[in-house]
């Protein structure tokens, strides 16, 4: 692939990037969420067009109008997202895709040539079971041998070891290696720097949307990569504080949390960390290592299976959220327009979404529209949002904008702690300083925030102490003096600071 | 196969949709009507005409309009209470049949009382027995999340099956005993008539009146309190009501027992104002139930509005009725509606989509 | 029994009209209409088309198929094109061509209602079987469309589970995003099988009319529609079990007319009811727990299809 650029509304995702892969390789492309990993890979499998760029095959140059084309040229991809149908069977799901004119299936001489296919490449799985019974790990070895079915001599895998639990990982290896052997590619996706030096050949580093660089696994280390993947050091300007943190006044005690995601696997692993009283406590992690369901068991949305949350010394009952609001938790989530806010709904209707159930927004039930309109107003105003009015649907609304009302709305709580998520994710540079602001601000007037990120930069501008989260667990626990770009993005990527690892 | 227009999201709504979709809706049908007279030979403009004459254009015309629309106005409602809050209840037919049977046991059982409290009872039994059927929905879906379109469907059909029971099948108490041949329900008593309320030379029912009455409630209940912004939010964003502690529920439950009883309290109207029996065919042929769906659509699930809309029906069922003759054959009434229908539903597309010719050069390549 | 048979089969033909219709995903709730229309268009074909009584039959049944076909692509351009609420359009469906709608007032302006059937579908008696105990009156003693419906039922059977096409149409039903993926054209698929799904349900009103009763009155299917739809939740979208299902469902119908006549009330009306309890109850196991997984509706049933901006 050569000079690709695709360019999307308001951010160019591939940005002049080269990119290279050898037969028999397994061909790793690491970088950070953003980093446009994904957006080359549906690039090269036909999903996406180039804006500017090529893509060659064998030293021909392809184009590729549909992903089916893709897919006959012999290029296969794994998605992190499989595309299956559940009630299908192994076999029913991997014939569903093919070209043929007979009009009867024939699943007996398939489930052939799939069990043919799943020995020669030691992948364990039962041509007749069907997909719900089948575990995460297991189908993503029928995406797998769907490609190989079809055909496919390029293999491409998105964050695999995603929902894999080590020994599956390990076992997925395996089958990489054995295809390489006989002449196939493999382009592995990921931000796990150990097992990029574990499976990989060759690794190429995505920043921002360039080529940063392409390496021989042998030749460097997880070290090396971590800071490729982040960049050099940046000196930053750390906010200047109005009041300091205190660690020890603690207002937010998270205590052995366990808790599952929504697939039903375990999202954490005894979680316990403390936040004080005006401090900014920072979670740093690639997106998916539990952050989410962190954030969502602290606010009640998600049940914890074992563990505990106390505010204030007073422990909070499990999975209600209102009790959480009544105990000073905030939570600022990622998704701002479809969780935090309803998006069809007007920006007053929104400002009291927390706070409608009582006076003197409600009195005996009733809404009292004017008080609310009143509030609003004076809400728009003090933090400065852009909108003609206060009925408009806050759908409307830029970016900035909404990220403000939901501050606001959430700031004017009075809460004692705040759970914030990717806040200035997608925002302009303005907005950007202004939720910073607001956030200082907060922090200043006593509340303990958590800060979840994954924006480095953001994080060493604002947080007193830096967490980073991997599969689940807390592995980093560093006092914003002592940390730098390198030790946490050895951490975010599953690397450990005391070994030199190679 | 790739259609040269392509629908796009829209990301405003103009204003003017509000009201401009129905109305636009509603010339399309006609037209599309039209065509249809015109292809079976008869002439659409004299057709409208007489319907107009017919359905509103005298006092005595709209009175008898104010007849046809005011179960319209109650199933109108019931159906718009459950779909603002995305419940498909299209069980208003069967909940209203259960609200003729709690309505007429009070009219028998309380005929002894002042005309004041046995209306009082009707409406009261009324929006009892049809709240109840739909909570079954509504428990249904919410323990078991059935789908209440199938669910409110079937019990459509076993409460006509009930409604003939008691009247045709067996010698219940609302059978009279002394009906020979045709099986009929007892008559009500004088005092448990509901009277009319006369403004001017219009006779206005007193159905009607309640609803009216109801239509306001509704509105206030949706737009002015607590219960009213839950509902809104789950129905907008069910991940916005969880990260609000909101309980949906319950809500489910409560949302389908107030369209229920709405349509039950048509239910009541019907035995009270109109006809003074529990009549299982007459009510059954009606539709009442189906029809308060197509009321809720166009009025576009506002409860007020529901209220003009049912009087429009009304007109056109009311027409259709006075009508009736080889020139104007009974099918029409229905074909116009099912043509409104489709109008509105394809207009609201229009709200939420803007037609676009699809863009082939900037693509790249057509696929 | 027999009679079980000969009141289901118009059941079935529908249910299978609605059971394909479902599998590529789309919800039609016009059924009610589909049949009426066929049903009237039919009557109208045997008035008007000289011949033999085998061919005016066969183009009777024909053009109710092909009456119930057009309303069903009018359901499929709403549903599939315009991506309206697929209920909705169902309903808007069944009140435009339903008893009190269009089919009645096609009825009035063909002035099909006055007389009897000129060529209706008779009983058959191939053979001569008809009299042998037990299988006689059920297996010989029925109508061409019955016959028919049992080769439909096999070649459904075979279509889904066998064939390439039924695989798709199993794949568009079940995630449209991953037929999309593999190059599968959904919204062919939906419209086809909606309009499939609607030439079966005027086939199937065909039978109300020139069968059954046989004359053309408003409304003559009485519901049959509505209990279609709920029989292919009861046969779990398999045409074998629906037919066993239309079967059950027509035996309820004809033994509760007979109890009635016979006064014995309540049993009557209760078996009356029986096909719509029994859909609610299997709807509630399907919905919940253990069979959730194993028998369930086509997971993309009533969702409409949009693709993701490339």
């Amino acid at each position: 692939m050569n000079g690709i650029v695709k360019r999307f509304p308001g951010v160019v995702a591939n940005d002049g990037v080269n990119f290279e892969a050898r037969a028999g390789e397994v061909h790793a492309l690491l970088g950070e969420n953003g980093a446009g990993k994904s957006t080359l890979s549906n690039v090269l499998t036909g999903l996406y067009r180039p804006d500017e760029g090529t893509v060659s095959l064998n030293d021909e140059v392809v184009h590729f109008d549909s992903p089916r084309i893709a897919l006959e040229r012999g290029i296969g991809m794994v998605h992190q997202h499989f595309r299956l149908v559940n009630s299908f069977t192994v076999a029913e799901n991997i014939i569903l895709g093919e070209q043929s004119s007979s009009l009867f299936m024939d699943t007996a001489s398939a489930v052939e040539r799939i069990s043919a296919l799943a020995t020669q490449y030691g992948i364990a799985v039962d041509p007749s079971a069907r997909i719900w019974q089948l575990s995460v790990g297991e189908q993503q070895r029928v995406e797998i041998l769907k490609a190989l079915y079809h055909g496919a001599k390029v293999l491409i895998l998105d964050e695999p070891t995603a929902v894999l639990t080590p020994q599956e990982a390990d076992a997925l290896f395996t089958v990489l290696r054995s295809m390489v052997a006989e002449g196939r590619t493999v382009i592995f996706i990921s931000h796990k720097l150990d097992e990029v030096m574990a499976v990989a050949d060759r690794v190429t580093v995505l920043r921002a949307g360039k080529t940063v660089s392409t390496i021989e696994c042998a030749t460097t280390s997880t070290r090396e990569l971590a800071r490729l993947m982040v960049g050099r050091d940046v000196v930053f300007d750390r906010v200047i504080r109005a009041n300091h943190a205190k660690p020890d006044n603690i207002v937010l005690q998270v205590s052995n949390i366990d808790a599952t995601d929504d697939r039903g696997r375990q999202a954490l692993k005894s979680i316990s960390l403390t936040i004080g009283e005006s401090e900014i406590v920072a979670i740093a992690g690639v997106a998916g290592n539990g952050q989410r369901e962190l954030a969502e068991v602290i606010s009640g949305m998600r049940p914890a299976t074992r563990g505990t949350i106390a505010v204030n010394n007073e422990v909070v009952p499990n999975s209600r959220v209102r009790k959480a609001m009544t105990a000073g938790i905030s939570h600022v989530p990622e998704d701002r327009l479809h969780t935090g806010l309803v998006a069809d709904h007007s920006i007053e209707d929104n400002l009291i979404l927390k706070s409608y159930r009582g006076a003197p927004i409600s009195k005996m039930s009733v809404l009292r529209r004017r008080i609310i309109r009143a509030q609003a107003k004076e809400t728009i105003e003090k933090y400065d949002v852009k909108t003609p009015d206060t009925i408009t649907p806050i759908r409307l609304l830029s970016g900035g904008n909404v990220q403000k009302v939901l501050l606001a709305r959430e700031f004017d709580s009075l809460p004692s702690v705040m759970v914030v998520s990717s806040p200035t994710r997608g925002l302009d540079v303005g907005a950007i300083e202004n939720v910073r602001k607001r956030l200082v601000d907060a922090a200043d007037s006593g509340v303990g925030v958590l800060l979840i990120s994954e924006d480095l930069e953001e994080i060493f501008a604002l947080a007193d102490r830096i967490l980073v989260m991997y599969e689940g667990s807390i592995v980093g626990n560093i006092p914003a003096a002592e940390a730098n770009r390198e030790s946490i993005g050895l951490l975010m990527g599953g690397g450990s600071l005391s070994a030199e690892n190679n | 196969m790739q259609s040269p227009l392509r629908l796009e999201r829209r990301l405003t709504q103009p204003k003017w949709l509000n009201w401009g979709v129905p109305l636009l809706s509603l010339l399309g049908a006609l037209i599309l009507g039209g065509i249809v007279l015109f292809a079976t030979g008869k002439n659409p403009i004299s057709v409208y005409a007489r319907i107009v004459e017919r359905g509103f254009a005298s006092t005595d015309a709209f009175s008898r309009t104010l007849i046809s629309a005011t179960p319209f106005a109650f199933t109108g409602l019931a159906a718009s209470v459950a779909f603002r809050m995305g419940l498909i209840n299209i069980g208003g037919e069967g909940q209203l049949y259960l609200g003729t049977i709690g309505a007429a046991f009070a009219g028998i059982a309380f005929q002894d009382q002042p005309t004041a409290v046995i209306i009082a009872t009707m409406i009261i039994f009324g929006m009892l027995f049809g709240g109840a059927w739909a909570a079954i929905v509504g428990i249904l879906k919410a323990k078991f999340s059935t789908n209440e379109i199938i669910t409110s469907l079937m019990l459509n059909y076993v409460a006509a099956i009930f409604l003939d029971y008691l009247i045709f099948n067996s010698s219940s108490y609302w059978r009279d005993p002394k009906s020979y041949g045709f099986p009929t329900g007892k008559r009500l008593t004088k005092n448990a008539y509901w009277n009319d309320i006369s403004i001017g030379s219009i006779e206005i029912p007193f159905g009607f009146v309640v609803a009216v009455v109801a239509a306001v409630i509704v509105w206030f209940l949706y737009n002015r309190t607590r219960f009213g912004y839950e509902v809104g939010v789950i129905a907008s964003s069910p991940n916005a009501a969880r990260y609000a502690g909101i309980r949906a529920r319950w809500k489910i439950i409560t949302v389908m027992a107030l369209s229920g009883a709405l349509a039950g309290l048509g239910g009541a109207s019907d035995v009270g104002d109109f006809r003074h029996v529990l009549d299982a065919k007459g009510v059954q042929i009606s539709g009442y139930g189906y029809t308060g769906i197509v009321v809720a659509a166009l009025a576009r699930l506002n409860p007020l509005s529901a209220i003009f809309v049912a009087v429009f029906l009304g007109g056109l069922s009311n027409a259709g009725y006075a009508l009736q003759g080889p020139d104007f054959p009974s099918g029409l009434v229905g074909t116009l509606q099912g043509l409104i229908l489709f109008t509105a539903v394809a207009g609201e597309i229009l709200t939420r989509y803007r037609i676009k010719r699809q863009n082939t050069i900037a693509d790249g390549v057509i696929v | 029994m027999a009679s079980g048979v000969f009141y289901g089969t118009p059941l079935f033909f529908a249910a299978l009209g609605e059971l394909f219709t479902e599998r590529s995903g789309v919800l039609n709730l016009g059924v009610e209409g589909m049949m009426l229309m066929g049903g009237v268009s039919a009557v109208w074909a045997s008035q008007h088309i000289p011949g033999t009584s085998w061919f005016v039959v066969l183009c009777s049944i024909l053009i109710g198929a092909f009456a119930g076909a057009l309303v069903a692509a009018l359901h499929a351009f709403l549903c599939v094109t315009l991506r309206t609420n697929q209920t909705v359009a169902g309903l808007s469906i069944t009140i435009f061509a339903g008893a009190l709608g269009l089919s009645s007032y096609f009825a009035n302006v063909w002035d099909v209602a006055s007389e009897t059937v000129k060529h209706p579908i008779r009983i058959l008696n191939p053979g001569g079987l008809a009299d042998t105990p037990i299988v006689g009156p059920i297996l010989f003693h029925q109508t061409i469309l019955t016959y028919l419906s049992w080769v439909l039922c096999v070649l459904s059977v075979v279509y889904l589970f066998r064939t390439r096409t039924g695989l798709k149409l199993r794949s568009v039903g079940e995630s449209p995003q991953t037929a999309d993926a593999v190059g599968i054209n959904v919204a062919k698929y939906r419209y086809i099988h909606t309009i499939l799904g609607g030439a079966l349900a005027g086939v199937g009103g065909t039978y109300y009319s020139l069968t059954i009763v046989p004359q053309w009155v408003d409304g003559v299917t009485k519901g049959a529609g509505w209990i279609a739809i709920a029989l292919v939740i009861f046969g779990f979208w398999r045409p074998d079990l629906t037919l066993l299902g239309a079967y059950l469902f027509g035996a309820l119908q004809s033994l509760g007319l007979t109890l009635k006549s016979r006064n014995i009330q309540i049993n009557g009306s209760i078996l009356d009811a029986m096909p719509f309890i029994m859909t609610v109850l299997v709807l509630v196991i399907v919905s919940g727990g253990w069979a959730h997984k194993r028998l369930r509706a086509p997971a993309s049933l009533g969702v409409p299809y949009e693709r993701e901006e490339r």
